[in-house]
Formats: C-alpha cells, structure tokens, sequence
C-alpha cells in the first residue's frame, strides 16, 4: 500500500466523530433499503430487468447516443461533446461567459466534481451556489463530498452548526437540524432567484425524447434550473435509456436503494427550452455530453460498470467504506463503486491500493440494484495492476518465493513440518500474541496457534492406523 | 467540438444492427414490467393513491371534496386549521381562477417566499402517491418549488394506476418543458441522516382529490 493512501487510512481510522458520522448515516440508509426491498416481493427479477435494460443501452451506445441528440436537438436543447473533463469545463465556461453569468446556481452533479467543475467555475471568477444541502455545506467547509449521496455524511451536525453560524446571514438560534435546514433555506432563497446560469447533473437521459431527468428531494434542482436564462446539463455518455418507460423501471430501482423511499420527493423531467408561452423555465437548454474514459471502459473489460445508477448502496454496505469514509479513498468516487472507477479516472499507477482495499465479501454485488459484479471487476484491476509490473518488489519477491514453494511439494511440506513447532512455540492458550516477521498482523489481533502436526502428517497417520 | 463528437462515436462503435431489431429488444424487457412490479394498486386507484399520498412514507396532508366548486371552502379549512392568513397564490389555470374565491385573497403571481399557494395537478399516480404538472401557460413550473405550504388539486378520475401509464399518456402528448412528479413535501436528509421537511421547496403539501369529473 503506498504511503499517501496508508496515511489518509490512519487520519480516518482516529478520527471518532468520522465513525459516529458514518455510522448515523449509513445505518440508516441500511435499515430503510432493507424494508423497501422486503416490501417488494419481486425486487430479484426487478433488479435483472434493470441490469438486462442497462446492458441493452451498453451494446447499442452509438444507436440510443445519436437518438437522443435528434430528439434533443428537435426540442430545441443544443448538444455538446466533451471527450475528457477539460473539454467538458471549458464547453461550461464558454457558455457561462457567453451568457455573461456572474452567478451559478449548482444542483448536485457527481459528473460535476468529476470533471473538476466547481475549480474551473472558480477559476473563471464566477460565483458557483451549491444548493443541495449537502453540497452547500460542503462548500461552505472548502471541503469535498464524501458520498455520492450524502456529500456531507462526514460532518456532524454539532459541525454544520458552526459553519453555518460563521457563514450565513440570519441563522437564528440553530439549536435543532430543523433550525439549521430553516437557516440554509433562508440563505439561498435569493441566490436561486438572481442566478444567470443554473448548472446540473442528470439521472438519465432519455433517448426517444431528448429529454433529461433529475431526481432530488429538496426541491433544489427545479429551483436551480427553472428561474435562471440558462440551463446546462453535464452528463456521461452512459445515462441513457431507450424510453420514459425504461427510465421508471430504474426510478424503482435507484430510489429504494439509495435511500429506501419508493420515489424522491422531486423527479423531473426537462425537455428543451422554454417553449412560447410558458410561464416560466429558461430560454437556452444546453446538454454536455462526456466521454471521459467511459468509451475506454466499454473495450477494458469494465462495460459492466457502466450499468451504474450512482445509488451509493455498495458504500452503505461495504464494510471499508464504513470504517474510513470516502475522502480516504482519494478519488471523486468512493466505495466499491469508486474502487472501479478511480483507476480509470486517475490511472491504475496512482490508484491500484483502492482495488486491493477490499475484503471481496460480495456485499456490494449484493445489494447493487443493476447486479454489477463489483468484486470481478475489483480482482480483474487487481490482476492488471500485476500484470503491469506496478506491484512493489517486496510483493512480487514474496509471490515469487511462495511460488517455488508450492511447486515443490517435498520442500513446501518441509517447510511447513518446521514451522508449525516454531510457531507453537510463541503460542499462549492457543493464541499468539506476537511472533517475529508476524507483526503486520499481530499489532492489532492474535493469530490462532496452528494444530500439532501439520495436515498431510495427520492424514498420513490416520491412514496408517486405518 | 465536431471532433469530440466523431472521435467518442467512433470509440464507442459496434457492429451496426437494424434498428428495426434494437426496437424490438427495448419493447421486450419492457414485457417484463407487469409480473414484477410491486403490486401496491388494486381495482380503486383514486382510493389507493389517496392512502398513499397521506400515509407515514409520503405524509401529505389530504381531503376529498365532491366538486370542483368545493375547493374554495377545503382551502379555507385548511388555512384556518393551520392559522394561516386568508390570501394565497392561485395557479394561472383556468379551471381554478374561475373559481368562488370569496373570502380568500387570490393572486395570480407567486412571490419568492409565499406562504400558501394552490395549484392544479394534470393527473396522478397511485402506485407511488405522486402529483404529476406539465409545465406550460396555465402551469407554472416554479408554482410547485416556491410555497411553503402547497395546496394540490386532482381530480379522481386523473388518477392513473402505474408509473408506466404515466409514461405511456406521455409518450401521446407533445413533451412540456418540465413535467414534474412531486411526491410529497420537499425533505432532507443531509445532516446526519435526519428527514427535516421543507428543505428548499414546500414544507406542507396537502391534497385534495375531486371526486367528480371536471
């Protein structure tokens, strides 16, 4: 494990009030997915038809990609194309100058941290509002989200409490959640209204209508895209569906798990412009779409991944996320899922710890709503971090030398008849508690004390018995 | 830009099929929806939306009124149990501004911070509680996001079954800028899992269902 990941490992591991933030939320999500899924008899054939709709979308790309952008174009929405995050930034930007925006409103885009979107609105001199909640409060913090569905999972509310009291104009008493949603509402009342350009992310993207969804429960990303002259929406390539039909099958889906309710409070569907009129909505509708490594994945043997709905219950469910939260992992993704996606984001030589952070125990497979099989494709990163030589010499020698062992089976049962007495040797009451070249392991529990003899001396003699 | 465009096609290039057969294969996984659906609907769906709506997931308040000339004294019922000031905003929809307003001040535009407002669902549907608006001249999309206290009129016989019956009546219209399915009030669960209501949209959402035809 490289140092960097180890270190940011061992900040989260000592950090308690991480482990009763992690904990409160996640648990949560845990129990009220689970009496959603009990509620729903036929949630197994539920999830096969939504990864059988997803593989669909996959081996027909190019058909529903075109397809949607006719029907986009059509409704008068204009289409964008970005093959990397600097492409995808830069089409942003040029549309916020064009449309001379001093101020943005963001609805939460985990595309949008992706591609670096809050620096690059930063970096241009525009005033960026993240208004979901979350988003808003990890803003305020100069933080980075920590959860693809609560970014803010990591902050207690003792702690929201005092960003807020230092940030927001009227924050009243803030004894209470309550009292401080009053206060985060109260402070971006306005910035929704004064916004010239409102920024967001979707859930799907429609291909017989060129329409996008978004899915909230806060109400911010309609009160992001509907008052301000410009709505931009950046989105991957893989979100589509073939039809409004296809997408309320996976509605079903991505809702109960990620948070255990049967829809969100919003689910909104945006088509085109404003049209003549309406009453309200925007006057210029643009669409990003992004590449950025997703085309790579359908040729690296990770098409698969591309089923994801970004539901965030493999990282509710994982037994690491749970321990060291998500900044730990270094990526914009975190979790099982993120352990996927990283390396193809930011490059295997820079990421090949995240595969390896994993005890493979399929709860993530598990509990994914598309059935991706998350362990496979850990181990398939695994192995190409190998096969690439990007494994430290300490490993590889060690693999190496286990490898001559079990080759030859007369000096591996040799070996193993003189390291059992040793080992028993260091053995209290049928445990060590310590023992030299052990200490990887024995630093933080005991290592059983093997049996007397080794297994092929016990079959020997019962079978000499016998 | 052009070239982004042609570069990520040619990427993601498969062997062309006819899209005649890629139709066929999207309409067969969608044969599979009716056997798996969570079966939550039965004969009255009015009646199941309604239990929906108001029970403990969704939590709306909610009313059922005979005709569309009882709104006028639901509204008022519900203002005067929740001790609020006889004066609310009305969806620019026809079906409510000809309405016997009477006693409650009714206004056509909806302030930034509007403390009631009444609006008009273009249908439902049962299986998940949800008001459906089709954003036009007579909805505006804003009406639904900036009240604290949403009041919604539908009509039983808007109500549909399914999601899938939504999409389908969908897929007959013209496409509205918005169409937006609200499903309960605006909530959070940002600050440590904790649901608070009225996160950025309505607090309150209170229903009340029509029972005749308009």
């Amino acid at each position: 494990m490289s140092t960097a990941f180890t270190a940011r490992v061992d900040a989260a591991l000592a950090d308690r009030t991480l482990k009763i933030a992690i904990d409160r939320t996640t648990g949560t999500a845990r129990s009220k997915r689970a009496a959603a899924v009990a509620a729903w008899p036929h949630f197994q054939q539920a999830r096969a038809l939504g990864r059988d709709i997803k593989a669909h979308v996959t081996a027909n790309l190019a058909h529903y990609l075109a397809e949607f952008e006719r029907n986009a174009i059509a409704s008068g929405a204009q289409v964008h194309w970005a093959r990397n995050a600097e492409e995808a930034c830069e089409i942003v930007i040029g549309l916020c100058r064009q449309a001379g925006a001093r101020s943005v409103t963001r609805a939460k885009s985990m595309l949008g941290e992706e591609i670096g979107l809050p620096h690059a609105l930063a970096e241009a001199g525009i005033e960026r509002v993240e208004t979901d909640l979350a988003e808003h409060i990890v803003q305020l913090a100069g933080d980075t989200p920590s959860h693809i569905v609560w970014p803010a999972l990591h902050k207690t509310r003792e702690q929201v409490g005092e960003l807020f009291r230092a940030n927001h104009a009227d924050p009243g008493a803030l004894a209470s959640v309550e009292a401080m949603v009053g206060s985060a509402r109260r402070q971006l009342r306005a910035k929704f209204m004064a916004a010239d350009v409102g920024i967001s992310g979707a859930n799907f993207l429609i291909a017989d209508t060129g329409a996008i969804c978004t899915v909230t429960n806060e109400g911010n990303a309609e009160l992001t895209t509907t008052p301000p002259r410009v709505h931009i929406v950046t989105a991957g390539i893989e979100k589509l569906v073939p039809s409004l039909s296809h997408a309320m099958s996976l509605l079903r889906l991505l809702v109960r798990s990620a948070t255990g309710a049967e829809l969100t409070q919003y689910t909104t569907f945006h088509c085109g412009p404003k049209r003549a009129g309406d009453a309200d909505g925007p006057q210029a509708f643009h669409i990003v779409l992004v590449d950025n490594g997703r085309s790579k994945m359908l040729t690296d043997g990770l098409a698969e991944m591309l089923s994801c709905l970004r539901c965030g219950a493999c990282l509710n469910h994982c037994v690491v996320y749970r321990h060291i939260g998500g900044h730990a992992y270094g990526g914009t993704y975190p979790g099982p899922m993120g352990s996927v996606l990283t390396p193809v984001l930011d490059g295997l030589e820079t990421s090949n710890d995240l595969p390896k952070a994993c005890t493979l125990n399929g709860q993530c497979q598990e509990v994914c709503p598309v059935m991706i099989p998350l362990p496979t494709l850990l181990r398939g990163w695994r192995d190409r971090s190998w096969r690439e030589g990007l494994e430290p010499a300490t490993v590889r020698g060690a693999v190496w030398a286990w490898r001559l062992m079990v080759m030859r089976p007369g000096l591996y049962r040799l070996a193993t008849r003189i390291a059992v007495p040793m080992m028993r040797l260091f053995a209290r009451r049928g445990w060590i508690a310590a023992m030299p070249l052990a200490g990887g392991w024995t630093r933080h529990r005991d290592f059983p004390a093997p049996a007397r003899q080794t297994f092929m001396d016990q079959i020997r003699q019962q079978r000499g018995q016998s | 830009m052009t070239d982004a465009r042609s570069a990520i096609f040619a990427a993601i290039a498969t062997p062309s099929r006819p899209p005649a057969d890629i139709a066929r294969a999207a309409s067969a996984l969608l044969a599979r929806v009716p056997a798996l659906r969570p079966d939550r609907v039965g004969d009255d769906v009015a009646a199941a939306f309604f239990a929906r709506v108001t029970g403990p997931a969704i939590g709306a308040s909610g009313a059922k009124v005979a005709s569309l000339s009882d709104v006028p004294g639901a509204v008022g019922a519900y203002l005067a149990a929740h001790d609020l000031a006889a004066r609310v905003a009305v969806q620019p929809h026809p079906a409510l501004l000809d309405l016997p307003w009477r006693d409650i001040v009714a206004h056509r535009d909806i302030a930034v911070d509007e403390p009631v407002a009444i609006g008009i669902a273009d249908y439902a549907v049962a299986e998940t509680g949800s008001l459906v608006f089709r954003s036009g001249a007579h909805t505006p999309t804003l009406f639904a996001f900036l009240p604290l206290h949403h009041i919604v009129v539908v009509r039983a016989d808007g109500v549909m079954a399914w999601l899938e019956d939504c999409a389908a009546a969908e897929s007959r219209l013209p496409a509205p800028r918005n169409l937006n399915l609200v499903t309960g009030a605006s909530g959070t669960t940002d600050i440590e899992g904790a649901l608070v209501r009225g996160a950025h949209g309505p607090g309150y959402l209170h229903v009340i269902l029509v029972q005749s035809p308009l």
